[in-house]
């Protein structure tokens, strides 16, 4: 049984994973520029100060593209086909990969309002998804 | 056409046609080809000098590139007895061959040496195949990966097919538009006999083959092939002693981007691609712009590759690329052919070379169907294009290879007939 890849953080990312095990989405802010980034860098890319501190995000944002997945490429996403792949638009500005749960692929609709969850998939880690906003 | 305030041309316009593509080579596009990547270079490298009348002595320069699936210019010199007094073997995929080719023509002006080969071995079928995928997937995810392979999104289709989704929503494209694509290029690759796949298909074939990712089918992916292909670039005015009439190189855009190569789609519209910023480059240095263009071989690793990049390189409106792909434009004896050999579509994945490669024998007027041979020993065209016919261009002059990395990365290259 092969599992799905699990993040291996390092130093730099480790904030969006400690983060994310406490149902936050954090991302990175530049005090310079005042410019949100993702996904993590070392410097701001729009202005590449050293300025950047972590904040937590609204977690709200609306689905840019997607795709969906048929074809088993990593053995472990076999049980999961077909699965989407999401970009989301996020408030804050930055566009992002994840996935949307908590709705059938047919009912994906590029333009719908999503906001943040978090599923675990590993005793330490937890991702970030997106469901759409009730109502 | 205007050219943006800061790009120096000075340089490019005095190299326009002044080197030339006089040799190509190429093994069979197979399934298992039961060699090493070393036996295939030197095999495509033994035919393109045969092609071009040099002896492989003749080569003093060599250039590849590879993602750690191929052989190097250490080992190919060797085994094709050349001396070289430059080399360089290079990361990377598909938008590699026109790069390359204007680093060649650089060092040649440069005189580092006087005749390069080009070269790109793969087993991309039986070996390395392309994206990662299978067995190689289970490493542990770090770096970038955190935020793309942990969500399932890391094979070329699965990585480009956002983008094609996004232009079907902001543009109206349907997927039986791009279906054309395949169409087109199948018949042509009715018509050249050393194509993998030879069969015609509809674009019924297309939409009805199983779906590989929203919205590409099985039938909108290029194949996987064993191959190697190799290129062979001088001095125009030496090309004057050699075996054919040469593809003159006109102008070169070399792996031009768009911002955040990393994470493109962080930066404005995911439907625009590098020939959005390639076109200022490449026309300008070419002296012509798409109008003048008589055949394209635009990157086909998938249907809508080859869609987004005529858009955005001006062979029509953005967004408009849909339309353009079906209208029979791209077709043989259409107005303007796309990827006559079939591309990587039908006739084999080379990581760009073949359509290069397609694109001089087309400006020999000599392209390898399966008209009569001549008393001339060349071929007399029908210019029937129907199954099994013809595949040449009347009249040829001009043509445009436009290559595709990504969606952000590109390199294109313009040729004339000498």
């Amino acid at each position: 049984m092969h599992t799905k890849p699990v993040p291996v953080p390092d130093e730099v990312s480790a904030p969006f994973f400690d983060g994310a095990r406490d149902r936050k989405l954090m991302l990175q802010h530049c005090s310079a520029c005042d410019g949100w980034s993702f996904p993590v860098r070392e410097r701001c890319p729009h202005c590449f100060a050293a300025a950047l501190t972590w904040r937590q995000a609204s977690g709200r944002g609306t689905l840019y593209t997607f795709t969906i997945m048929h074809q088993v490429m990593n053995p472990g996403f076999a049980s999961a086909v077909p699965y989407n792949v999401a970009q989301i638009d996020l408030e804050e500005g930055v566009r992002m990969v994840s996935n949307v749960v908590g709705i059938g692929n047919d009912a994906l609709r590029i333009g719908m309002a999503l906001d943040v969850v978090f599923e675990d998939v590993s005793d330490d880690i937890r991702l970030p998804k997106f469901r759409p906003v009730a109502g | 056409m205007p050219l943006p305030a800061d790009t120096d041309v000075s340089t490019p316009k005095y190299l326009r046609d002044k080197y030339a593509i006089v040799g190509i080579g190429e093994t069979t596009y197979t399934r298992g080809s039961d060699k090493t990547t070393r036996a295939l270079g030197t095999w495509a490298l033994r035919n393109a000098a045969a092609d071009a009348g040099i002896k492989t002595s003749d080569i003093d320069g060599m250039l590849s590139y590879s993602n750690n699936d191929s052989t190097s210019a250490t080992f190919m010199a060797g085994d094709i007895g050349a001396r070289l007094n430059f080399y360089m073997d290079c990361v990377g995929g598909g938008s590699s061959t026109e790069a390359l080719i204007g680093i060649a023509i650089g060092v040649m002006e440069a005189g580092l040496c006087n005749c390069v080969a080009l070269f790109r071995a793969m087993n991309g079928f039986s070996q390395v195949r392309i994206g990662g995928t299978g067995a190689r997937s289970a490493t542990p995810v770090g770096g970038d990966m955190l935020h793309n392979r942990a969500y399932g999104w890391q094979s070329a289709g699965q990585m480009f097919a956002p983008t094609f989704m996004r232009h079907m929503y902001d543009y109206g494209t349907t997927p039986e538009q791009v279906a054309m694509v395949k169409v087109v290029h199948s018949e042509h690759a009715s018509n050249n006999p050393k194509a993998y796949y030879k069969k015609r298909y509809t674009v019924d074939d297309v939409l009805s083959s199983r779906i590989i990712c929203k919205p590409l089918h099985l039938l909108d992916c290029c194949v996987e092939t064993d191959n190697a292909t190799a290129i062979i670039i001088t001095r125009a005015d030496r090309a004057k002693d050699m075996r054919h009439t040469p593809a003159l190189i006109r102008g070169i855009v070399g792996r031009c981007s768009k911002p955040r190569m990393d994470m493109h789609y962080q930066t404005g519209p995911i439907s625009r691609v590098g020939g959005y910023y390639a076109k200022d480059i490449l026309w300008p240095n070419s002296g012509v712009g798409p109008e003048d263009i008589d055949a394209t071989g635009a990157y086909d690793a998938f249907t809508f590759t080859s869609m987004l990049q005529l858009e955005d390189y001006g062979f029509c409106k953005k967004g408009e690329g849909g339309d353009y792909v079906s209208s029979g434009i791209t077709r043989l004896g259409g107005k303007r052919p796309n990827n006559t050999s079939g591309g990587h579509l039908c006739e084999g994945y080379t990581h760009g070379m073949n359509m290069v490669i397609e694109n001089v024998r087309q400006l020999r007027h000599d392209i390898d169907d399966s008209c009569p041979i001549g008393a001339d020993g060349k071929r007399q065209h029908t210019y029937d294009y129907r199954e099994g016919g013809c595949r040449q261009v009347k009249d040829i002059e001009l043509t445009a290879n436009l290559g595709w990395a990504n969606p952000m990365t590109t390199s294109g290259m313009v040729m004339r007939r000498g």
